[in-house]
């Protein structure tokens, strides 16, 4: 299977990608190519021209920053989850990296490549929003800055603009006494999520929850909210007891997209019993941090 | 390539796998399922594992590319091969090129691997003949010799 005939652009620089982006109808931005390159490969997408990004450098960090770490859109799965400031300051994202389909595909997929691509079952976009990360979009014209639970607005189907490439990601760091934790379960070792849960939870000193994400993947067009099992542990203390009835309350009031993977019976099971597993290794992370 | 520098035009559209078989003739390169599921073409970019199936050939340009045909240095099949052959770590072998770079890959990074952590680093690589349990023994084997190897010379 061969791509469609196109134009190929490396731009080094991201004022150079911008310039080539608005030059063109349709162009695609190629960054890790781990998605783009098999949907061109069977011409679902065929772009005129195509703008690969990984020569341009300044798009590939990890930086530390007063009150959060920003990820430069190109950084590999691999070097998220092999970050030592990642795994020390937010677990959650390290771990869902870790488990992003398989080696090669974490060598070259990039955090930026999977937000845009928006895949209800992938990893980074349910993490991201579990960790109330912010996305940095730039045109020609200028950067925003859009909130990942705003940026999804359905299957492949983002906020970010044909002329806009998503430059950063910033990760606010969590408090002192929080933790988070990712869960999924897949068919294959590699594949898609049948069902993802990505949680971050913080506690006060009398061990309350004064903080709370529990964000599904998998389930809905988009990173869903568990927004009964969120409202069930925010203000109350933490115990067993309290972490298992909110999962129960998991899939409440979801309308799942049809898998054919497992029926709903079974995914609805899931979601909760992921949840519940979530909770607990990120309360209990919470609880240690304390 | 494999330590050769090689210079040469091509399309937009090609792959780095149909470039290093149709262009170069390095066939030890497999395509298998051509989406990126199966591993058979993996390849390594700069010491990284990827999926040449995935990427342009124009990727590549600067790029150091090895490929299984780099493994096998003056004749003397390199460790993970040998290993591959006496723990029958492969049967119609046409996963073989992949497992081995992945394997490679692993034990660059982790040269005394436990099984699970074997296992989690081929699973982007597909044996259809279902023979993981020598290619675990391989790399298991592989990893020993590659240690001995590394140790200091006593006399």
């Amino acid at each position: 299977m061969r791509p469609k005939a196109f134009e190929y652009h490396a731009p080094v620089s991201v004022g150079e990608a911008l310039q080539l982006l608005s030059a063109s109808e349709d162009a695609k931005i190629l960054a890790g190519g781990q998605s783009l390159m098999t949907l061109m490969k069977l011409r679902l997408v065929a772009p005129s021209s195509l703008i690969d990004i990984n020569r341009i450098s300044q798009l590939n960090y990890i930086r530390e920053e007063p009150d959060r770490i920003s990820i430069g859109a190109l950084t590999r799965h691999d070097q998220v989850s092999s970050s030592p400031l990642v795994n020390a300051r937010c677990r959650l994202l390290a771990e869902a990296a870790s488990v992003v389909a398989d080696q090669q595909v974490r060598n070259r997929g990039s955090i930026g490549g999977s937000l845009a691509h928006a895949d209800p079952s992938a990893d980074m976009p349910v993490a991201c929003t579990a960790l109330n990360a912010e996305l940095k979009l730039t045109s020609k014209e200028g950067s925003r800055t859009v909130a990942a639970r705003e940026f999804f607005l359905g299957f492949f189907t983002t906020v970010l603009r044909r002329d806009e490439i998503i430059e950063e990601i910033r990760i606010p760091l969590p408090g002192s006494r929080s933790g988070g934790a990712y869960e999924k379960l897949t068919k294959g070792h590699n594949d898609f999520a049948l069902v993802a849960v990505a949680a971050q939870c913080s506690l006060n000193s009398e061990h309350v929850c004064d903080g709370i994400n529990v964000v599904l993947g998998g389930v809905e067009q988009k990173p869903t909210h568990a927004t009964m099992t969120e409202s069930n542990l925010l203000h109350k203390r933490m115990d067993g007891h309290v972490i298992h009835e909110a999962a129960m309350e998991a899939d409440a009031g979801l309308t799942l997209t049809i898998d054919p993977r497992a029926s709903e019976d079974v995914k609805r099971s899931l979601i909760r019993t992921l949840t519940g597993r979530a909770l607990r290794v990120a309360f209990g992370r919470a609880l240690e941090a304390t | 390539m494999n330590g050769q520098p090689f210079k040469r035009r091509v399309q937009p559209r090609m792959l780095l796998v149909d470039f290093l078989r149709d262009e170069l003739g390095l066939t030890g390169t497999h395509i298998g399922c051509d989406t990126g599921h199966c591993g058979a073409c993996t390849v390594m970019l700069d010491g990284l594992t990827v999926k040449s199936c995935l990427l342009l050939a124009a990727q590549a340009r600067g790029l150091e590319v090895q490929t299984i045909e780099g493994l096998n240095r003056g004749g003397k099949l390199h460790p993970l091969q040998k290993a591959f052959l006496d723990h029958q770590g492969l049967q119609c072998g046409y996963c073989t090129p992949g497992m081995i770079l992945s394997s490679l890959f692993l034990l660059n990074h982790n040269p005394n691997p436990t099984d699970n952590e074997i296992k989690r680093a081929i699973d982007g690589n597909l044996c259809r003949c279902t023979g993981y349990l020598g290619i675990v023994r391989a790399v298991r084997e592989a990893a020993s010799v590659m240690r001995e190897n590394l140790r200091p010379s006593t006399n």
